[in-house]
């Protein structure tokens, strides 16, 4: 069968570059699908959110092996994540599929420009100071309690918003949403790069199956295409997640970028036919 | 009528702490074994269709939970792929569950709260798709 042995070998590259460039690889999975062998972007997305959920199940279970995700903080924007899958979820069919396309590709070029300049964007605090305005909030003990060892969460507004945003987008382009949620966390919230990587890969799957069992019920998962892509993804997740100290990001992020690009110009070339 | 409140003190607290750190760690595993599990079961989906010569494109059936065990006895290659996916979307779902009920073990009230509410709202997804609201 060379279409499934293609579909586990595009899976495989979706997988390998999420991982090495800390994304879920569901950026790739969808215009692989819908470019590639023509399915529909509702099936596509299912199978992406499916394959984002095996890859993001893996690393949260380590992470919290590990205890380097924060749980208590995961949990609470989960709600505001799933809600937002969910609405994402019953919207997504109202939306004519060549809107959702060129949406899609606006999407892409967002994150071959966050890609573009991440060496320098990457920057967030690792221990935070005291917000003297939080301070004041009656939220002071809630955010307290959502704080890690040394740092200290603020700004739960803006992480509750940004939260259903990142759900919302989830849904509707079959995407983990770390690219949101990372920046959100570290930026916004004040929580450690790391810790808001690992949080942001716990949240991820329950975002997804948010959705997930919305496209599952609506008939919108096509198994025989989703076993193959879920394992290709798996498979190249787990060695992307080995060979990353060995490779030069440098020249990938390039080709990551270049490849986005190409990618969105076909996505808003198929919205607009 | 209330009995008498007593405070806790803070090796409570670190006790507490520790249920739920050993929490974390054992739904970690289980997330890592349910991972692993639902790989296992897609492999073996994917090798029986190969076998059966179905080619990802001929276009899959939906997914019938009254049919699974059917579909799995009789060694049907759908059977297998529906259950690694139905394994793959669940693993999620129960590490929330199980944080919720060790939140519950560590007397944590606001954060069992927030665990019942998003398994309020995935509930409430598959009851609008199961029942064609949308």
């Amino acid at each position: 069968m060379p279409v499934g042995l293609v579909m586990l070998g595009g899976g495989a590259v979706a997988g390998a570059f999420g991982s090495l460039l800390g994304l879920g690889g569901g950026i790739l999975i969808v215009p692989l699908l819908t470019l590639g062998f023509g399915l529909s972007l509702p099936e596509a997305v299912g199978v992406s959110l499916v394959s984002v959920i095996m890859t993001s199940s893996a690393a949260a279970g380590v992470y919290l092996e590990r205890h380097v995700a924060n749980l208590r903080l995961g949990m609470t924007l989960e709600l505001f994540t799933a809600s937002g899958a969910l609405i994402g979820g019953l919207v997504a069919v109202a939306i004519d599929e060549r809107l959702l396309s060129i949406l899609f590709a606006g999407l892409l070029a967002y994150v071959a420009f966050t890609m573009a300049r991440a060496p320098r964007a990457e920057h967030g605090p690792e221990i935070d100071s005291l917000d003297e305005h939080d301070d004041d909030s009656p939220l002071a003990p809630t955010l307290d309690r959502l704080s890690g060892a040394g740092y200290r969460v603020r700004n739960l507004g803006r992480g509750v918003v940004g939260a259903t945003g990142a759900g919302v987008a989830s849904a509707l382009f079959g995407i983990g949403g770390g690219i949101i949620k990372v920046p959100l966390m570290n930026l916004a919230m004040g929580v450690p790069l790391r810790v808001a990587t690992a949080t942001s890969n716990l949240m991820i799957g329950i975002t997804a199956a948010a959705s997930a069992v919305i496209y599952l019920f609506r008939g919108e998962i096509d198994p025989y295409v989703a076993g193959p892509t879920a394992i290709g993804v798996f498979i190249g997740a787990t060695l992307g997640s080995r060979l990353g100290h060995r490779i030069e990001l440098r020249y990938l992020r390039i080709l990551f970028v270049v490849v986005l690009l190409y990618t969105a110009f076909q996505m808003l070339m198929r919205g607009l036919k | 009528m209330s009995g008498p409140s007593i405070a806790r003190t803070p090796a409570d607290d670190r006790e507490l702490k520790g249920v739920a750190a050993l929490a974390e760690f054992r739904i970690g595993r289980l997330m890592i074994a349910m991972t692993y599990a639902s790989v296992a079961v897609l492999v073996i989906g994917v090798a029986l269709m190969v076998a059966a010569g179905i080619s990802p494109l001929s276009g899959g059936p939906t997914f019938d939970a009254s049919q699974l065990i059917a579909e799995l006895t009789s060694m049907s290659p759908v059977g297998f792929l529906w259950l690694g996916l139905v394994i793959v979307i669940a693993t999620p779902i129960v590490r929330v569950i199980g944080a919720a009920i060790s939140y519950g073990l560590a007397s944590q009230g606001t954060m069992v709260a927030i665990a019942v509410a998003i398994l309020v709202v995935i509930v409430a997804g598959v009851a609008i798709a199961a029942t064609g609201s949308v």
